[in-house]
């Protein structure tokens, strides 16, 4: 499909000026294509939520030196992995110094701050942003053809060749285009957080850091029976402390989250680190939690899919991944996209050297690898069973109980599976799926 | 003679982020309401700030609501309201309406309406909940103490100040935004002697600008239904149209818009 010699005016609109959205038009309109960036809220990252790390290494490629500039809550040096039980944890730490310093690992950031500045090296590239404008459908020749959007201002409909849709998850251009035929919400979680304030020099002594260094802790269980996560990030005055629940189990227990998360800071094992805090914030958003599974296509004739929109979020148990693989497939996609322009060639075709880019990097490949650990994560032996067998085989090993003499490790690890109701074969069968994802 | 409009660009906290910067619902009202007079008179709608290069934001909505013109007067964000009265009294000689915001987004005082008046020795009508436009004059209403109203006729030069109740600003068309974002902004600096002088080199060339058009607000028999119909993205926003036809070719002409919109099934008739 060629280009069609009607009035455009840009040859790339990309709607939603996050992560992917940003990195899209960076790429392109650094490639010398014009560009319009389309944003719902009244700045990029005002309505914009998550609870996590951000990992840039990815930036690399767009903006050199970006630790230079980036708004950087703390950089992450320490990570734990916690397992709770109805009263106990156990909390695996490992600490990395050569993290805290360039060229880093990960680092924890407010959105409003990370999507503003990136958004703000998309303009600086030459792409025109425009805030406070809903995109409400594709705009489609007579041969059915996308030729750019309609969004919610008067005159507010735009022509381009191509439509790079990056406007989160559920995203309605994907679906409206057919990309999309079918979401089941078995393949969603629902996170939820709490921003919680602290004076900084006692989140510093709480989580054993100091100046910008941070803490990131993913926890097993703690979620009141629901199949899902919780997680506690620090940032430099605020700690944020939410949850992650899979819908369809939220729903048939009918809790509230905000109850989930409130039974979470009562546990004793996270209750004394939120101590005194106040809550400035909590928010909301949808997470597409089952990778592959749930990809839509993400190419079409004059439009591509990227970042939430594309279901790019890695939720597979020790890494837990979004922003990093929005950036990258947003930047993929702005560079096929250049491409196609450049060609003339604007056809599904045409724009293919994305998913090439994808298939090649460690977008797709991890989640390749991976494709079964969410699965396996959110499964309930992993959710409830496991969680109370390792606390329940660490208590007994570490119980001084005289004048018993210590039982031995296989017969405690026998007990306890056997108490919290675990097959053998299932245990090895959780293993061997394990081994081979994360192996 | 011109509609002249000031509105204050504020920061909401002294941290400088500018993200959260923006005018007051007065101010907004104030520029729908130079608009409307403008457009009404068929005159010339001037918006006009006195602030640093970030309150250009303000002006660039401005203009993409249809202003003709919006120049910023160089000067600090906390520049005291008698010195902002002097700058923009200096800027409104001509002017056939001045029109303010009775409160700015830092609840300052509401004084340099009334300032300005005085600098100019013009009428002033201030607080102002109501303005209507009948022929060349306004009809305004005007709150009083203890619960009072004051009914006016303005005919102008004048000063008027409205509260933001007044007018909801209009949506500034897509295409009026993209140009607004790129148009040169008129900057009038202080020369140090008290004088204002207009940087040459920036006169505008006009954007594209359509006449912008106010967007009903939603109906609907319940709330959920009016916040569905401003944010669902997925239904269609649907066109309006008038048409003149025989009643048979209209309810024809309907039934086949209903089907075009989704609404009937294909066989429907």
């Amino acid at each position: 499909m060629m280009t069609s010699p009607t009035q455009h005016d840009a040859d790339i609109i990309v709607v939603g000026a996050g992560p992917a959205g940003s990195c899209a038009a960076i790429a392109a309109a650094r490639a010398g294509k014009s560009v319009i960036l389309i944003e719902r809220g009244p700045f990029p990252g005002s309505k914009n939520m998550y609870g996590g790390v951000v990992y840039p290494r990815i930036l690399d490629e767009l903006v050199p030196s970006w630790w230079e500039t980036m708004p950087v809550q703390r950089w992450v040096v320490k990570r734990s992995t916690m397992l709770l039980s109805d009263s106990g944890a156990l909390n695996i730490d490992f600490r990395a110094n050569s993290w805290g310093a360039p060229p880093y690992n990960g680092a924890t950031a407010y959105r409003p701050d990370f999507d503003n500045w990136l958004a703000n090296h998309a303009v600086e590239a030459g792409a025109r942003l425009v805030c406070s404008t809903t995109v409400t459908g594709l705009l489609r020749d007579s041969n059915g053809r996308i030729q750019g959007v309609s969004t919610d201002r008067p005159d507010g409909d735009l022509h381009a060749p191509i439509v790079i849709a990056c406007d989160g998850v559920n995203s309605f251009l994907a679906k409206q285009s057919g990309l999309y035929p079918h979401t089941d919400a078995s393949n969603f979680t629902l996170g939820v957080k709490e921003t919680l304030a602290l004076p900084k020099h006692v989140i510093d002594e709480r989580f054993g850091v100091r100046d910008n260094l941070g803490v990131d802790i993913e926890i097993l269980g703690g979620t009141s029976g629901v199949n899902g996560g919780g997680f506690i990030y620090t940032n430099l005055d605020t700690i944020a402390l939410g949850v992650v629940l899979k819908l369809p189990k939220l729903a048939a227990q009918q809790k509230r989250p905000e109850q989930i998360i409130a039974e979470l800071k009562r546990h004793p094992a996270i209750a004394p680190l939120i101590e005194g805090a106040e809550v400035k914030e909590y928010s909301a958003h949808v997470i597409p939690e089952a990778g592959l599974d749930m990809m839509p296509t993400m190419v079409a004739d004059g439009m591509l899919v990227a970042g939430d929109a594309a279901a790019m979020c890695l939720a597979a148990g020790i890494w837990l991944e979004g922003v990093n693989f929005a950036m990258a497939s947003g930047m993929y996609a702005g560079q096929a996209a250049a491409e196609a322009i450049a060609k003339n060639d604007v056809s599904s075709r045409g724009l293919s050297g994305y998913t090439d880019r994808l298939e090649k990097s460690f977008v797709l490949r991890d989640h390749r690898k991976l494709r079964k650990v969410p699965h396996l994560v959110l499964s309930d032996r992993v959710q409830h069973k496991y969680p109370a067998f390792v606390a329940g085989v660490v208590e007994r090993v570490f119980r001084v109980d005289n004048p018993h003499p210590k039982p031995g490790v296989r017969r405690i690890v026998r007990e306890e599976r056997k108490k919290a109701g675990i097959g053998l074969l299932d245990l090895l069968r959780d293993g061997w799926t394990g081994m081979r994802g994360f192996g | 003679m011109t509609i002249t409009v000031c509105i204050k660009w504020v920061l909401p906290n002294r941290d400088g982020d500018e993200r959260f910067a923006g005018i007051s619902l007065a101010d907004q009202a104030a520029v729908e309401t130079g608009l409307s007079v403008a457009e009404a008179l068929n005159d010339t709608c001037t918006v006009v700030t006195v602030g640093p290069p970030a309150a250009e934001a303000s002006l660039r909505d401005a203009l993409a609501c249809g202003a003709h013109d919006v120049v910023r007067i160089d000067g600090s964000a906390d520049t005291d309201s008698a010195e902002t009265a002097r700058l923009l009294a200096e800027h409104c000689v001509h002017s056939r309406f001045i029109v303010c915001g009775d409160y700015s987004a830092d609840r300052g005082s509401g004084s340099v309406p009334a300032l300005i008046a005085a600098r100019l020795e013009r009428g002033q009508a201030l607080g102002l909940i109501d303005v209507r436009i009948v022929g060349e004059s306004l009809s305004v209403v005007r709150r009083l103490d203890g619960g009072r109203r004051e009914k006016l006729s303005i005919v102008g030069p004048a000063v008027i100040s409205v509260e933001g109740s007044v007018a909801r600003l209009r949506r500034a068309s897509l295409r009026a935004t993209l140009a607004a974002g790129e148009a040169h902004i008129n900057v009038i600096t202080n020369d140090g002697s008290g004088a204002l002088r207009r940087n040459p080199e920036t006169v505008p060339p006009r954007p594209y600008r359509p006449r912008a058009r106010v967007v009903p607000s939603p109906s609907g028999s319940s709330a959920l239904d009016r916040v569905r119909q401003i944010t669902d993205t997925s239904s269609s926003k649907g066109h309006g149209e008038t048409v003149v036809l025989s009643p048979e070719d209209a309810a024809s002409r309907i039934l086949e818009s209903l089907r075009a919109w989704g609404y009937l099934a294909d066989s429907a008739t």
